[in-house]
């Protein structure tokens, strides 16, 4: 895993030459995280009607981001463009470090949500954005980087799967 | 079938409304089309299909087949085995073409199957036949899905030297056109696509130049986002049209890289998508309105509605705007309100207007030019030779608002566009026979002139009946 990353970006300290600036998400930058992540939603509710997006997911979106951005188990990334998009959010990661009590490594960190606005994809921001969180995760503790996104996106699974990732769990789904 | 090509305002109650400034032409051409039909049937029934295979040789007597069949065409299956490519110089491959639908979106007919379609594809082949002297097999297949239809057609490939994809719905026929074109040596054209985005910009390249403005500065809105209008952006963009005035427009508004659909565009629609990266939607977003204003040019390619395009939109665009409203059989807005509008130059689908944009000027060319330099395929850069030809035509004939595009009756631009795809299919590589202009220019015109005397000949010779009057029909077939 890390073996990959290393030789896909040459080395962890080199400068990114893609078009965004990334840092932690700050409690001022809900307003503009919560449509990104509801675009998110909406993107996997193509996939499965299990999927089918709540009313209510803008108020959820809002006190989910507003609690996770003060938990030390969570990391919230918000990616900035340049240039004329200076200062606009048009990214974000969220991710959350999670307890493995029968296996080993003993920490996950889990990215529960990754989204880029259609103009910064395809430009290796995606590539950065995981290196980043997959640096602060291994920061918070966790030993091993899982992803989770819609099985029928297989986008998400062509990006994951050239980066080293593999499926370990599944997760079967059926109404009640 | 779900339709990408829908405008903002039209529903069927809308398609079918007369204008209020123009009430008799929608009338009278209602009539006229309703009339039209029914003799069709009749004629159809009398005639039984209008294409047949006729022979290329002499048949002297039953000896005669020893050389055409067996056991001397062994020799000639033994020769392409050894070099395939021969089946061009031994078979009539050089000249055969399949005309390949699923019937899913036929003329303004939509999904009526393959069976049903039948008849416009013998319609097609007709004028493949005629305009091209292209020997045009009609075959719709019966194809569930997509990829059946790649299998199919990669299957029957080996008889032809081309395929004419047609009347495929949006946006399942991008995939099918960039898969068939990947997958096959021959060239593979989406008439629906290539066809109609081709004379569109020969028709746009003459008004430009009659209202003195470069591609590369105008402002232009596509109404409609079906295959047509989504070809005609990236040949647009070709050209040199800035992406970032370019306004794609469809039934939810301006396609721009932040739409809420875009996430939903990128898995159900990639064609659209990729527009909406490209074009960012030309620096505006929101509704057709917003978008139309101060813009050159409106190329709307929808769905049948004179008040899609209202006065006020023409107004509200830039001074001597150009506006091409090609839904068939009613256009977006009738001519003569977007000119009393201020429009300098119009342009529709319709023969009985001024400026036809018609895909038949453009694909028997097309495929004479390609099937004579045995091209590997039709890349953009041959869609643009023929209609830069198309346009050079008229501007031979002297441009007028009136006359950007040569009409049907001006038969003699066919040999030229088609000798410019040659001399494109030779310039780009992908020419198997390479031949000088005026090599294709006169192999066109011999080719195209043959079948007209062929036509005419049967005729002469009462092999094919003359066309029975109305009354005539009525008593053969009381209805």
């Amino acid at each position: 895993m890390s073996a990959s990353n290393d030789a896909a970006s040459s080395g962890p300290s080199d400068t990114p030459t893609v078009p965004i600036h990334l840092r932690p998400a700050r409690p001022a930058d809900v307003p503009a995280l919560v449509p990104l992540l509801l675009r998110l939603k909406r993107l996997n509710e193509e996939f499965d009607p299990l999927l089918k997006v709540r009313d209510d997911a803008e108020q959820q979106a809002n006190e989910v981001l507003r609690a996770q951005l003060s938990d030390p188990k969570a990391v919230i990334l918000a990616a900035e463009g340049v240039g004329s998009d200076k200062d606009k959010v048009v990214g974000f990661v969220r991710a959350l470090v999670r307890e493995r009590p029968f296996y080993t490594p003993e920490w996950e960190g889990v990215i529960v949500d990754i989204y880029l606005l259609p103009l910064y994809r395809r430009r290796g921001v995606g590539e950065y954005l995981l290196r980043e969180t997959s640096a602060a995760l291994k920061a918070k503790g966790a030993g091993v980087v899982t992803a989770e996104f819609p099985a029928q996106n297989e986008i998400a699974s062509r990006f994951y799967a050239k980066r080293g990732f593999r499926p370990i769990q599944l997760l079967h789904a059926r109404s009640l | 079938m779900a339709e990408s090509t829908a405008a903002p305002v039209a529903d069927g109650r809308e398609g079918r409304r007369r204008s209020r400034s123009k009430p008799s032409v929608a009338a009278e051409s209602e009539g006229k089309t309703e009339a039209l039909g029914r003799r069709a049937v009749a004629l159809s029934h009398f005639y039984s299909g209008k294409v047949e295979v006729v022979p290329r040789v002499p048949v002297r007597s039953l000896e005669d087949f020893a050389l055409w069949y067996t056991p001397g065409v062994a020799e000639v299956s033994r020769a392409i085995q050894a070099d395939p490519d021969r089946a061009f110089d031994l078979t009539g491959r050089w000249n055969t073409i399949a005309i390949v639908t699923d019937g899913s979106r036929v003329l303004g007919l939509g999904d009526i199957g393959p069976r049903a379609a039948l008849p416009v594809m013998e319609g097609k082949a007709l004028l493949f036949k005629w305009l091209g002297g292209v020997d045009a097999v009609p075959l719709p297949i019966h194809a569930p899905t997509p990829d059946t239809f790649l299998a199919t057609v990669e299957a029957i490939a080996p008889a032809f030297g081309g395929i004419n994809l047609e009347d495929i719905a949006s946006p399942k026929c991008f995939g099918i056109l960039e898969e068939l074109q990947r997958r096959l040596p021959i060239p593979v054209w989406h008439d629906d696509q290539l066809g109609t985005a081709a004379s569109t910009i020969a028709g746009l390249l003459n008004a430009l130049e009659l209202t003195h403005r470069s591609v590369k500065e105008i402002r232009t809105v596509l109404l409609g986002a079906g295959a047509a209008n989504l070809v005609t952006a990236r040949l647009l963009l070709a050209l040199g049209h800035d992406p970032h005035r370019l306004s794609v427009v469809d039934q939810r508004g301006v396609l721009d890289a932040e739409r809420d659909d875009v996430d939903e565009l990128m898995l159900r629609n990639p064609w659209k998508y990729r527009v909406a990266l490209e074009t960012d939607g030309g620096g505006r977003s929101g509704d057709f309105a917003h978008a139309l204003e101060g813009a050159d040019v409106l190329l709307a390619a929808s769905t049948p509605n004179p008040n899609t395009i209202r006065p006020e939109h023409v107004r509200s665009m830039a001074k001597g705007p150009i506006v091409f409203a090609l839904a068939n059989p009613v256009p977006e807005v009738w001519p003569g309100v977007a000119t009393a509008a201020g429009a300098a130059i119009v342009a529709t689908g319709r023969s009985d207007f001024p400026n036809q944009v018609n895909n038949s000027l453009i694909f028997p060319a097309v495929f004479r030019g390609v099937l004579d330099a045995r091209a590997a395929s039709i890349p953009d850069e041959i869609v643009l030779a023929a209609a830069r030809e198309l346009a050079a035509h008229a501007r031979d004939r002297g441009l007028s608002p009136t006359h950007i595009l040569p009409t049907m009756e001006e038969v003699g631009v066919f040999p030229h566009v088609a000798a410019a795809v040659g001399d494109a299919s030779v310039r780009l590589g992908i020419a198997r026979r390479r031949l000088s202009h005026d090599e294709f220019l006169e192999r066109a015109r011999a080719l195209m002139g043959r079948s007209k005397r062929l036509v005419r000949a049967l005729s002469r010779a009462r092999l094919t009946p003359s066309m029975p009057s109305a009354k005539a029909l009525a008593e053969r077939n009381p209805p």
